[in-house]
C-alpha cells in the first residue's frame, strides 16, 4: 500500500463520520458541507431498510427504528457489495445483538426474518428444477418440487398479522412457506399446519407421499382417511401454485 | 451514440421502445448480479434489444484496503456473459475500514493517494483484462488536500494508464461549488482519455451549493458546457443519467435528442458505434 498512515486516518476518520455522524475535524473540510455526506449516506441506509422491512418499519415506534437503524449503521461493517443483500445483515445483526429483547419487541426476529425471506426468493438466482413428468401417481412417485422456496418456522404469526398486540396474544407455532412462481417471478406465501410443514419437507429430499403418511401415527396423527384425503388435496392445490411441479420421470 | 441510464421504473418502456429509444444503457453491475427471477427475465430482454455499458458502484478504487477479489470476479464474469463494452467506475471511495458506505466519498487529493490509486487501478486492470474508465466525481468538499483537483486527476491518470469518464455535469457541479472556471478545468484534462461522457441534472440546495442528485433536467448551461467540450473531445458515448423523479418518456426522449443534435453539430459525423 501506497497510502501514508495520515492519509489512510484521513480517510477512516472521513467515513467514520459518515457512519455515525459524530463531528469529526478534517484539514481543509468546511463542516457544513461535511453534513451533507452523513445525510445522503444515511439516507440511503435508511430507505434500504424501510423499503426491504415495510411492515417492521410501520409497526415499530420511529424512535426505536431510528435507533436501530443507527446503531446498526454505526457499529456493523456493511460487507454485501450488492446493496439489496444488504438487509440481511441488519436482521442478522438485530438477532446477534438480541434486540428482540432490548427493546422489547419478542417478534421482532421473526418478522425480519420473514420481510427478508421475502426479498431474498424474489431475487435469487435461479435454480433448475429437476425433470418431471405431468403424469403420475400421487402417492407413490416422489414428486418434484418447485426448488425456489423457503419453509420457515415462528413463534409468532408475522406472515398473517400486523399489529405488535396481536402478534403477541397469538404467540405459538407457526410454518410458512415461500416461493417464487416460475411464471410470474412473484412470491407466493402459505401457512402450513405443522404435518403439511412435515410433508413439504420429507417431499424435498424425494420421499413419497404414502412413505411420508405411514410416519403420521409416529408424530401422533392418527385421522389418517381424512389425512389422505386433505394431504393429496393439499398437493393438488399446490400444483396449481407452481409449487409442486410435477412428477419424477 | 447517445445512451440512457437503465432504471427498473422504466424497464418496460425501454423495451417495448417505443417512447424512448436511447442507442446504448448503462447500468451497474452490482444491481443485476446473481439474481435471477422476474428481473433476470427483464435483463436478458434488455440485452437482447440495446449494446450495454456498465459503470460500476462498489469497486471503491480509492479504499485503503485491498480490492476484494471474489466481487471482481463476480464483475468479470458479468461484464463477458453481456458482453459489456466498456466498465466504467468512479475516482473516489465507498468503502473504508471493510464497511460499504454506498456512496462517493472524496479521496484526498494528495501524491500518496494518486499512488496507491494508481497501482490498484493497474491491479484491476490486470485482473479484468480491460482498460478501466474511471469518473472524476462531483464532491462537496475537498479533504486534507495537498495538491489541486485537476494536477490530482492528471497524475493518476498518467500513472495509471486509466481512460477517463468526463461527466459534465459533475464538472459544472464542482466549478460552481468550489468556485473555479469549469472550461479552464476542462482544458487541463488529458482530453485524449477521455472514452466516455455522462450528462445529468442535479439540485441546488443553497446560494454557494449544489448536490449532485440526478433527479432533474439537464439545465441550459450545462448543454452549453457539453457543446463546448465535445469540440475538444474525439466522438464518444455520451449517457444521459436520470436516477430519481422519473419523468414521462418523452421527456427524457427529449433530452436524449437534444444531446444528439448537439452530438451531430460537433462531430460531424454519424453516431459512432460501440457495439
Ligand atoms: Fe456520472
Amino acid at each position: 500500500m501506497n497510502l501514508l498512515p495520515d492519509t489512510y486516518h484521513i480517510q477512516q476518520t472521513f467515513s467514520g463520520y459518515c457512519r455515525t455522524g459524530e463531528k469529526v475535524s478534517l484539514p481543509g473540510v468546511a463542516p457544513d458541507r461535511l453534513k451533507h455526506y452523513r445525510r445522503l449516506v444515511f439516507n440511503m441506509i435508511n430507505d434500504t431498510m424501510e423499503n426491504a422491512f415495510p411492515i417492521a418499519f410501520k409497526h415499530i415506534p420511529t424512535g426505536k427504528w431510528n435507533k436501530m437503524v443507527k446503531d446498526f449503521f454505526a457499529h456493523h461493517a456493511c460487507r454485501s457489495y450488492q446493496v439489496w443483500k444488504l438487509p440481511l445483515e441488519f436482521y442478522t445483526y438485530a438477532v446477534e445483538n438480541n434486540w428482540e429483547e432490548n427493546y422489547a419487541l419478542p417478534f421482532l426476529n421473526d418478522l425480519l426474518a420473514f420481510e427478508w425471506a421475502e426479498m431474498e426468493v424474489y431475487n435469487m438466482e435461479d435454480i433448475p428444477a429437476q425433470p418431471f413428468t405431468a403424469a403420475g401417481n400421487w402417492l407413490d412417485t416422489p414428486l418434484v418440487l418447485n426448488p425456489e422456496h423457503q419453509l420457515l418456522s415462528f413463534t409468532y404469526p408475522v406472515h398473517l398479522v400486523a399489529k405488535p398486540k396481536e402478534l403477541l396474544r397469538q404467540k405459538g407455532v407457526y410454518f410458512v412457506l415461500l416461493f417464487r412462481d416460475p411464471e410470474t417471478g412473484n412470491v407466493e406465501f402459505m401457512d402450513l399446519s405443522p404435518w403439511l410443514a412435515f410433508l413439504t419437507e420429507q417431499l424435498v429430499m424425494g420421499i413419497t407421499v404414502r412413505d411420508i403418511l405411514d410416519y403420521a401415527p409416529q408424530l401422533n396423527i392418527t385421522d389418517t382417511d381424512t389425512l389422505e384425503k386433505d394431504t393429496l388435496a393439499f398437493l393438488q392445490h399446490m400444483q396449481q401454485q407452481h409449487f409442486v411441479l410435477g412428477f419424477q420421470s | 451514440m447517445v445512451g440512457l441510464g437503465f432504471r427498473r421504473e422504466f424497464a418496460e418502456e425501454m423495451i417495448s421502445g417505443e417512447h424512448i429509444r436511447p442507442d446504448f444503457i448503462e447500468f451497474a453491475p452490482e444491481n443485476w448480479m446473481n439474481i435471477g427471477g422476474y428481473w433476470k427475465k427483464v435483463l436478458h430482454r434488455v440485452v437482447e434489444k440495446y449494446p450495454v455499458l456498465c459503470h460500476g458502484l462498489s469497486l471503491s478504487i480509492g479504499s485503503p484496503e485491498e480490492p476484494d477479489k471474489e466481487f471482481l470476479q463476480y464483475v468479470k464474469t458479468f461484464l463477458q456473459e453481456y458482453n459489456v463494452q466498456i466498465y466504467s467506475e468512479h475516482l473516489s471511495y465507498s468503502k473504508c475500514d471493510n464497511a460499504h458506505m454506498y456512496d462517493l466519498l472524496p479521496i484526498p487529493f494528495r501524491m500518496d493517494a494518486v499512488k496507491h490509486i494508481a497501482g490498484r487501478i493497474q491491479q484491476v486492470q490486470d485482473f479484468l483484462q480491460r482498460p478501466l474508465v474511471m469518473e472524476i466525481v462531483s464532491y462537496y468538499t475537498p479533504v486534507a488536500a495537498e495538491m489541486s483537483e485537476v494536477d490530482f486527476i492528471n497524475e493518476v491518470v498518467k500513472q495509471s494508464g486509466c481512460q477517463l469518464l468526463l461527466d459534465v455535469n459533475n464538472i459544472y457541479v464542482n466549478a460552481f461549488n468550489h468556485q473555479y472556471d469549469a472550461k479552464a478545468f476542462i482544458q487541463q484534462l488529458p482530453l485524449d482519455k477521455v472514452a466516455y461522457i455522462h450528462m445529468a441534472g442535479h439540485e441546488q440546495v443553497a446560494p454557494d451549493l449544489i448536490i449532485d442528485t440526478h433527479g432533474e433536467p439537464i439545465i441550459d448551461p450545462v448543454y452549453d458546457l457539453f457543446e463546448w467540450t465535445i469540440q475538444h473531445l474525439r466522438p464518444v458515448p455520451v449517457l444521459l443519467e436520470r436516477d430519481f423523479n422519473i419523468p414521462e418518456m418523452e421527456a427524457l426522449q427529449g433530452e436524449l435528442t437534444r444531446l444528439k443534435t448537439i452530438c451531430h453539430k460537433q462531430w460531424k459525423l454519424k453516431d459512432e458505434l460501440v457495439a
